[in-house]
């Protein structure tokens, strides 16, 4: 090559500041900018955070709580003491609201994570052994995959006086009731995936250089995969909002005396005509949570996606910015 | 001389019969396919991008029009443009004439008369080309069905049993009612071309028609596109990035860059007296297997530019090495070349440039590198790997609930060979060969293995604990041949190139080190070393594999096709780089590559594999100039090279066939099934070849040269020699 | 390709085997029917509700594994899926409710697949357009909408039709209108309780096969053989649809496997909100009455529908991909 050891000055001058060791911009920093400059997904996270923050605070902002009956208004529409009126008991629906959003975002956040560490165990692990142990394990799954987890849900939930009903809150039974049937197909994702790593040539290079197999687990399988778990995370916050309010609403799930936007959104059905803001009111909050959920999803997969081109070019715009203003500083 | 294309607007009509048509012994109305002006522009989310600039040619009944160029050059959009395949968004303008008839302007609809019919295409990639849910002969009958409505059913499968003969695919009768995913890729291309030409096309345009394939295949194929013109009388359009590929068949050729036609004119003018410095580039950067000659190959450095913007000068101006300020000042234009009618050239100095320049000395070529280890007799230099007797083999299996064996795949068998210090060894052969498989035996050495691999005095017997492990692979280290597969997507170019230093131990500061060396070592910028790798061009990104190859000082670089995914001009710059770090080094390579041009360009040594065997071991250019196994003289012959009077009178070995199953290798010889000598021997010799398997042996008066073959000089079957000798259309 | 059938068969039986059994399990082990028998008035003495479970099969004396050994011999023996804590017999109670369910989803399913796939070309063929958006968009709000939210939506939009128009249009709960004469009126009659509950499964059903027809028809309209299909003189839209659909058709083929267990949890749903008495409703209601072995049964009756839906994928996988015909 002409060109092989002829010295630019500006690599040069580049290389004294790489020395420093202040110009490695973190991947990181780049996703992250990447869905901040995706509207829809600030507004989905903002929209997310903004009911999450609610759901804790929200309860200072009135004097009524979730079993509080007020005799004198009962089945009231809103108004200024009652914000969002109350139930045909005289409950407070605002203070219920915020009582069922923390629960339902509790749940969704809980199978969610957990569903997807399970997951990323269970499908790494067959990936790993591979042969025998592979086959094992996909039969478990696949068996699990075949368990109508609504009938088990049911069954949990509903044991009359018997077992773990007697020990635990409805919602905590949920909570292990939906993980167990929640993981499966993130599982087989993660399995496939991890396999189909394994034969691309970086991975073959690194074993050919000799990099311990935990090592190129943890530096060239996971991150990989990283995208994809945390997608499936957000996926899986909102199948499960969406299984607590289905189960919920159907009487299965969740019971009084614990509320969710599930128990609520159920218990309005039978006086929509009568007390419509009982139904529309949690009703939207579902909306709110499960679309806030959908709308972030969009934006992290497309932040995610390395190949994702007109976005690498704002980001090299900007990496060169910085990298001016450091240079000024 | 009698060009078809003839190129270049602006000229002043001579004949004045069209005054867009310039010149040529015939008629304006001659030509069965006129383009004139022929623009592309595509939107896009960064602008518009301007593909196509400009291209004019005719194309006379029966000829063969060459279109180079590398890849992004608009050549692939101007064939698409033609046929009127572009997206809708494209915006295409000046004039496509059929005989006559305009198709720029006619709807989708209107087109469908011409396409598949008069004007028929062949495309790249016959993988994906055929429709899978479809059965062979469906797809050839709906080519039939489309343009004849009322041809009886026996008759259009008749015509597709004639047309899969042609083509040269066994019992077509049978193979009718097949899928595509039951063919290999040569029979695949094969049935792509016998849909082309169910309907006898005026002009058949193929589109890198045998990139993807072997050189076996590749020669057949090119056969068979020679067949099939000669049987329809088809104009046909090649286009191709190989300049070797249509030397020998056109009768024409038009080199494009950036979108824009640079150079035209009769192939012979093109080859000997190339007058653009980007042509010149182009023959100066493909290595020659039938040259023994060390001489460097010539670089063209940079990129192309990008299409968004109008050019202000000429586009090859940042690339070349003769620019000026003149030439930066407004694009040059197709324009004849003195002396010449017909030969063009968009270049302001073409004057001066010709046959007689020495393209080494233009492109400023580096001097050829000199390894310290070349002076040293081969065996006084230290063994970096050696092989013994190594196989593989795997058992093929069949049945659903109990698996049967119903034979082993040999895809190793018994390989032996050695590499020293500062060689570079390679392995060729089709694919299914098992240099690949040599190579997984290398790198995945174990102590269980059958055979034994030594690397650097370590024997894979011995390497049962980490520690020996990890000193072998020291030794070793290897380069892939999709640079961008083989480098983690989501890892910075630093990263990539810190995790094997960081896997010996190294600290930060002795990493940072290195790396900038390594950056400048394979001609990179150091300060690139924060990008990803989706933000570098194929050829660096091939650099990055090879720094990482380097980081941690290995003796032996294991290079897998390193070049082949590669742009012919930045296929030079890294065979230059190889060729100039193993002189710098010390290094040896183990190479393996389809691409007998480039084995021969960079290797010592070669080996010749066949079905897990070696048939022919030796130096290379003992083995290339004077090649005994038949295998060996096949290959060689397959390969085209780019000039043209060579190509149209060489006779050419074309084998028959697809590489055979590993099931149905035969007792004896290996390559027997299809051997042009065992075909060409009488019955008693051949059942030498049957039984008795021929064991490597060393060529008589030759100290490195080893072969096995039982009848090196017998003669050849005729019936698998082809000459083309339609040398008479070039005549004056 | 018999023999591969088979196979997997084999290994579905095993799996619904399994599952049932684990089921079982859990039903026998949470669920107490003896306790509720006791709250009747008057109160039965608990040797009396002893003896009335023994007299049905229920003896909750009994350890599970005990009583999972002669459930279990029940089945094997004689078919027999035991009683419920009322007296009932699973396999009679059963036998009405698997018909009533079945022709639900199977209208159901086939809406689903035929709109979804149906939307999903013609929103591909227009690509960017109002259409394609308004359809994508809906079948993405359908994704974050819960299912027995969705059918009660739907459930009350047709209450409002009906109470605006004066006149009972649709039938929104049950299934017959009862003392109707068989013939063509009671035939009309169920045909019309079918509509609202087949409308609100398949509006909420099509929006994923509208999603994954949509990407996989557009993944498909570039390919390459399309491109080779248009060479040879099909326009654009000929090649699309003779070449491209069909290639298109193999993924959702393959996830057939999958709607067919969701339409039927989806079914759950829209039975127990339409009040059909069909499998699904029987079982929340069973399983609220502390009945084990209808709990059971329900669960095994889910397990073969998904084992179904694999089986079919696979045969339907087959149908369009001659790739994977086994020689």
């Amino acid at each position: 090559m002409t060109n092989l050891n002829a010295v630019d000055p500006a690599a040069v001058a580049q290389d004294a500041h790489l020395e420093s060791a202040d110009v490695v911009i973190g991947k990181t920093t780049i996703i992250f900018r990447r869905f901040l400059r995706n509207k829809t997904a600030v507004a989905g996270l903002a929209i997310f955070l903004a009911l999450t923050v609610f759901s804790f605070i929200g309860g200072f902002f009135t004097q009524w709580d979730k079993e509080t009956i007020d005799p004198f208004s009962i089945g009231m529409r809103p108004s200024a003491d009652h914000y969002l009126g109350t139930s045909q008991a005289g409950i407070d629906l605002y203070a219920m609201t915020v009582e069922g959003t923390r629960i339902s975002i509790l749940i969704g956040l809980v199978v969610g994570l957990v569903s997807v560490l399970i997951a990323a165990v269970y499908g790494c692990t067959m990936a790993y052994f591979g042969g025998k142990a592979d086959k094992v394990m996909l039969f478990i799954l696949e068996a699990l995959i075949m368990m109508p987890a609504l009938l088990v849900v049911a069954v949990a939930t509903s044991g009359g006086a018997a077992g773990l009903k007697r020990d635990l809150p409805s919602w905590l039974l949920l909570i292990i009731v939906l993980l167990v049937f929640s993981w499966m197909g993130t599982a087989r994702l993660i399995r496939s995936m991890s396999m189909s790593l394994m034969q691309r040539d970086f991975v073959k290079a690194a074993q050919y250089m000799g990099v311990p197999p935990r090592r190129i687990v943890w530096r060239h399988l996971v991150p990989n995969i990283g995208s994809l778990l945390i997608l499936d995370i957000t996926r899986g916050v909102t199948a499960a909002i969406l299984a607590e309010v289905a189960f919920s609403f159907i009487g299965i799930g969740i019971k009084v005396p614990d509320v969710s936007l599930g128990v609520l959104i159920g218990q309005a059905t039978s006086q929509v005509s009568t007390f419509p803001w009982m139904f529309w009111v949690p009703l939207t909050v579902m909306f709110l949570l499960t679309g806030s959920l959908a709308m972030m999803n969009d934006g992290l997969r497309d932040a995610f996606d390395p190949s994702s081109s007109s976005t690498g070019k704002a980001k090299k715009a900007r990496a060169r910015k910085i990298t001016a203003e450091k240079k000024t500083a | 001389m009698s060009s078809e294309t003839t190129t270049g607007a602006t000229e002043p009509a001579r004949h004045g019969v069209e005054r867009l048509h310039v010149a040529g012994l015939h008629a304006p109305n001659d030509a069965v396919l006129s383009v004139r002006g022929l623009n592309v522009r595509f939107n896009s989310e960064n602008g518009v991008i301007h593909a196509v600039r400009g291209v004019d040619f005719d194309l006379m009944p029966g000829k063969t029009l060459g279109i180079v160029g590398e890849s992004g050059s608009g050549k692939s959009v101007t064939s698409l443009a033609i046929m009127g395949l572009l997206p809708p968004t494209a915006q295409v303008s000046g004039s496509v004439r059929l005989k006559g008839q305009e198709l720029l302007g006619l709807s989708d609809k209107a087109m469908c008369a011409y396409r598949g019919n008069e004007l028929a295409m062949v495309f790249q990639d016959p993988l994906s080309s055929l429709t899978p849910v479809f059965t062979v002969g469906t797809q050839i009958i709906e080519a039939l069905t489309i343009h004849h409505p009322t041809m009886s059913r026996a008759a259009k499968e008749a015509r597709a049993v004639e047309l899969l003969a042609m083509v040269g695919i066994p019992s077509p009768k049978d193979r009718l009612k097949a899928f595509p995913h039951e063919f290999s890729g040569g029979m695949r291309q094969r049935v792509m071309i016998a849909i082309a030409i169910a309907n006898n096309p005026r002009v058949l345009i193929a589109d890198e028609p045998t990139t993807a394939l072997d050189v076996t295949i590749q020669a057949q194929v090119l056969e068979v596109l020679h067949t099939a013109q000669e049987e329809t009388g088809a104009a046909v359009v090649m286009i191709t990035h190989d300049l070797g590929v249509v030397a020998g068949m056109a009768d024409d050729i038009m080199v494009m860059y950036a979108g824009k036609p640079v150079e035209t004119g009769g192939v012979d003018d093109i080859y000997y007296n190339p007058r653009m410095p980007y042509t010149m580039g182009l023959l100066g950067a493909v290595p020659r297997v039938d040259v023994a000659e060390k001489a460097s190959l010539v670089p063209i450095e940079g990129m192309p530019p990008n299409l968004l913007h109008a050019p202000t000068g000429c586009s090859f101006a940042p690339r070349c090495p003769l620019a000026s300020d003149a030439c930066l000042d407004g694009e040059p234009a197709l324009a004849p070349v003195a002396g010449a009618a017909l030969h063009r050239a968009a270049c302001i100095k073409s004057g001066s440039l010709g046959g007689s320049v020495d393209v080494h000395g233009v492109f400023a070529a580096p001097p050829v590198a000199v390894s310290r280890f070349d002076a040293i007799p081969r065996a006084e230099r230290s063994t970096v790997l050696q092989l013994k007797d190594v196989r593989k083999h795997f058992p093929l299996t069949r049945g659903a609930l109990i698996k049967r064996r119903i034979g082993t795949v040999k895809a190793v068998d018994g390989l032996s060979f050695d590499i020293r210090e500062g060689e570079c060894f390679s392995i060729v052969g089709e694919s299914g060969s098992g240099k690949t498989t040599t190579l997984l035996e290398i790198l995945e050495f174990h102590p269980d293995q059958d055979g034994e691999v030594v690397i650097g005095g370590l024997s894979n017997k011995q390497a049962a604990d980490a520690k020996t492990k990890g000193k072998m692979r020291r030794e070793l280290q290897m380069v892939f041949q999709d640079p961008t597969g083989a480098l983690d997507p989501r890892f910075t170019v630093y990263e990539v190139l810190a995790e094997p230093l960081q896997n010996v131990g190294m600290d930060r500061p002795a990493i940072k080190k290195r790396i900038m060396e390594l950056m400048k070592l394979v001609g990179l910028q150091p300060d690139h070393v924060n990008r990803f790798p989706n933000q570098f061009s194929g050829g660096q990104r091939q650099r990055i594999g090879i720094a990482r190859a380097l980081a941690v000082n290995p003796k032996l670089v294991v290079l897998d096709e390193p070049v082949s995914a590669l742009d012919v001009s930045v296929q030079a710059g890294v065979i230059n780089l190889l060729d100039h770090l193993r002189a710098e080094l010390g290094l040896s390579y183990l190479l393996v590559a389809h691409d007998l041009s480039v084995v021969r360009h960079i290797s010592n040594r070669v080996a010749v594999m066949y079905l897990g065997k070696i048939v022919e071991i030796g130096a290379v250019d003992r083995v290339f100039d004077n090649p005994r196994h038949p295998y060996t003289r096949a290959l060689l012959s397959a390969i085209p090279v780019p000039d043209p009077q060579l190509e149209r009178t060489r006779e050419r070995i074309i084998l028959q066939g697809d590489l055979p199953s590993p099931l149905q290798a035969p007792k004896g010889c290996n390559f027997a099934t299809r051997c042009p000598v065992f075909a060409a021997l009488p019955p008693a010799k051949q059942e030498k070849c049957r039984t008795l398997e021929p064991p490597l042996e060393a060529a008589t008066g030759s100290r490195d040269q080893q072969f096995a073959c039982f009848y090196p000089d017998g003669e050849l079957d005729e019936d698998m020699l082809v000459v083309h000798e339609t040398v008479d259309h070039h005549a004056p | 390709m018999l023999k591969y059938l088979a196979k997997r068969g084999i290994t579905y039986v095993v799996m619904i085997f399994l599952t049932t059994s684990a089921g079982y399990f859990l039903a026998v082990s949470s669920l107490k029917p003896a306790l509720l028998e006791q709250e009747r008035i008057p109160r039965p003495t608990p040797e009396q509700v002893a003896n009335s479970m023994r007299l049905k099969g229920l003896d909750p004396d009994l350890s599970p594994w005990e009583r999972y050994v002669d459930w279990l011999t029940g089945i094997v023996t004689r078919w027999d899926w035991g009683r419920s804590p009322n007296g009932a017999y699973i396999n009679a109670e059963f036998g009405d409710r698997v018909w009533i369910s079945t022709r639900l989803f199977l209208a159901s399913i086939i809406l689903t697949l035929v709109i979804g796939v149906a939307l999903g070309v013609y929103s591909a063929a227009r690509q960017y357009k109002v259409q394609d958006r308004v359809i994508t968009s809906y079948s993405y709000l359908a994704y974050i909408v819960p299912a027995p939210i969705a059918y009660f939506l739907v459930q009350l939009g047709a209450i409002n039709i009906n109470e605006s128009v004066g006149d009972r249009i649709f039938f929104v709960t049950g299934i017959s209108t009862p003392g109707l004469a068989p013939g063509w009126a009671q035939f009309g009659d169920m045909l019309a309780h079918y509509v609202v509950p087949t409308v609100a499964i398949t509006l909420v059903g099509w929006g994923a096969y509208q999603i994954a027809q949509r990407q996989y028809l557009l993944d498909n309209v570039n390919a390459d053989f399309v491109r080779t299909a248009r060479a040879k003189g099909l326009t654009r839209n000929q090649a699309i649809a003779r070449h491209a659909l069909r290639v298109s058709f193999i993924p959702v083929a393959q996830s057939i496997a999958f709607t067919i267990p969701a339409i039927f949890a989806g079914g759950f749903f829209a039975e127990k909100i339409f009040a059909w008495p069909g499998v699904g409703s029987w079982s929340i209601d069973a399983i609220s009455l502390q009945d084990v072995n209808a709990a059971t049964a329900t669960l095994a009756y889910g397990s073969v529908i998904f084992a179904l839906g694999a089986i079919l994928a696979d045969f339907a996988t087959t149908l369009v991909d001659p790739r994977v015909r086994v020689q």
